[in-house]
């Protein structure tokens, strides 16, 4: 049995994010909310865990109001109890750290699951900030886990080769994408989740960090974009390309 | 201004030291035995420990740079040094500013950082007090200087609170996309596994890699993980890239940006990658890849 702790995090959705072609500058207005990649493998991973040997998952997201139904999406893959913390400031992996360790440490748990890096800001500073911040053993960057007793192990993997480790608990394990295959609730279960407990709660901190956005725009690209719809025109010319550059 | 660099490998060290050594006085820590004593560095340090972690290392790292007073700390972005980046942000109450490709010094100690965004879609300029910098892979090539630094062996035995139970050899690495000159990479569109013949003839005609996207890589596992282009994968740089079946996903299209020219070749008029090609041809690319390899041939 194990209590578990799994962080998401909710972002935009990139795919469907338009460039503002005047100004080079992403169009956010609109765009719907997703649960982060990374956070999908996590949350796929503590409910395993739980499915494995038993426990509870609390799914805990650093959002907003709207971070509703993706909190319901997280419970519908399995999560027993939701906790919305209010507040998010873009980018600041300062602050998400202390708003999410403050509350961590009012609960009880022997793992915390995350992910290792963000599909939107890629940062990665979040796993070992809270390690120090928590005073936690961290086994990052996991494609495999196993419990045994009061020890977690991890299957790290690295360039040459790959680094089996372990820990005490309660600890905190980041994964990567290849740990698992999310599942995809259907519909009505994400509907039925609304029937879970699910809070939302304000934590108040002070951080005081200095970072500032000077711009944030799409990088100019200067490709040629010659494209062809007939086929073997486009073949002459650019095998007459490929000729010029590799000679 | 004093900089401490660490890097787990010479080759990373090397990289980082040529696109720095005019900006930082600069002491390297590296994880490895490599000679990197040309680079411009004032002293390399090279540690010896028995189980190098993230959370062991920081402790040493944030050691060393009190006692020295270093400004900054400059590290080559990996899944290491990145745990390494969050815990030292922490333990020196400082900012950290992750897989950066830019780095300017401002005035009153604060630093110009240019890191991607969104995926990849967008680039973020900041502006901060940050100390804490790592680097994307592959920024530059190594290039000497006529000095040569002091090398020093140290040995740290700082305790780790996670253990090493087994290392696993992997399969020795049979390719190096960053450093390959001519590269043909395989999207989702190619449909099937016995698809990448077909990639694999055409870079076999200009002697070049064959490279693929997340799905292909990651998902259905067609190619090895080191083949995958991408911002999470390989960012490469060659003279001609061309994507195959690729819709051009952003995280994708950020691991190609290096590329000196791209050529697509898509079914779908409407790919995202015809924006971000030099030339492109609509079709189907087992109709387009056998007529483009009959007349490469010629």
């Amino acid at each position: 049995m194990y209590n578990i702790i799994v962080l998401f995090k909710q972002i935009l959705d990139i795919d469907q994010m338009k460039i503002d072609e005047k100004t080079g500058e992403p169009v956010t207005k609109n765009l719907p909310y997703k649960i982060e990649d990374l956070s999908k493998n996590a949350i796929e991973e503590a409910v395993r865990v739980k499915e494995k040997y038993g426990g509870k998952v609390i799914a805990i997201t650093f959002g907003g109001d709207q971070a509703t139904m993706s909190m319901k999406e997280a419970l519908a893959m399995g999560a027993d109890e939701g906790i919305i913390l209010k507040g998010y400031r873009e980018n600041n992996p300062t602050l998400t750290a202390e708003v999410l360790a403050t509350k961590i440490k009012t609960l009880q748990y022997d793992i915390i699951i995350m992910g290792n890096q963000s599909a939107d800001s890629y940062t990665g500073l979040l796993p070992g900030k809270l390690s120090s911040k928590l005073n936690l053993p961290l086994l990052g960057n996991a494609i495999k886990l196993e419990m045994e007793g009061r020890k977690a192990r991890v299957t790290r993997s690295g360039e040459q080769r790959d680094y089996v480790i372990e820990s005490d608990l309660p600890a905190i394990i980041s994964v990567e994408q290849e740990i698992n295959e999310p599942r995809l609730p259907p519909l009505v279960q994400i509907m039925m989740a609304g029937k879970k407990p699910m809070k939302v709660e304000e934590i108040k901190v002070n951080v005081e960090t200095y970072k500032k956005v000077i711009w944030n725009r799409a990088p100019k690209s200067d490709r040629k974009r010659v494209v062809f719809e007939d086929i073997d025109k486009g073949v002459e010319e650019i095998s007459k390309v490929i000729r010029s550059e590799v000679k | 201004m004093k900089a401490l660099l660490f890097s787990e490998s010479g080759d990373l060290a090397s990289q980082l030291l040529t696109l720095l050594r005019d900006k930082f006085e600069i002491n390297a820590y590296i994880l490895s035995k490599d000679d990197i004593s040309e680079y411009g560095a004032s002293n390399v340090f090279q540690i010896e420990t028995s189980f190098p972690y993230a959370d062991n290392l920081s402790s040493f790292i944030s050691e060393e740079f009190k006692k020295w007073n270093y400004h900054v700390i400059l590290m080559v972005s990996s899944p290491l040094t990145r745990d390494i980046a969050g815990m030292l942000s922490e333990i020196l109450k400082t900012e950290a500013i992750t897989e950066i490709m830019k780095l300017e010094t401002g005035e009153n100690n604060k630093f110009y950082t240019e890191r991607f965004f969104f995926g990849g879609k967008t680039i973020i300029r900041e502006e901060s007090d940050a100390r804490i910098f790592t680097f994307l892979a592959g920024l530059t090539d190594p290039q000497k200087v006529n000095t040569k630094s002091n090398v020093q062996k140290i040995r740290i035995d700082l305790k780790s609170r996670v253990s090493l139970v087994n290392e696993i050899e992997k399969p020795k690495s049979s390719v190096n996309l960053e450093k390959a000159d001519i590269i043909v990479s395989a999207g989702r569109g190619i449909g099937k596994k016995e698809g990448l013949s077909v990639i694999q003839q055409l870079a076999d005609v200009l002697h070049g890699e064959v490279g693929g996207s997340r799905p292909v890589c990651l998902d259905y596992h067609w190619l090895s993980e080191e083949r995958q282009v991408g911002l999470s994968g390989k960012r490469v740089k060659p003279k001609i890239y061309i994507a195959a079946g690729i819709s051009g996903q952003v995280q994708h299209i950020a691991g190609m940006r290096g590329s000196k020219t791209v050529i697509a070749i898509n079914k779908d008029k409407n790919a995202p990658i015809f924006n971000e090609c030099d030339y492109g041809i609509v079709g189907d690319l087992y109709v387009v890849i056998p007529k483009l390899i009959e007349k490469l041939k010629k």
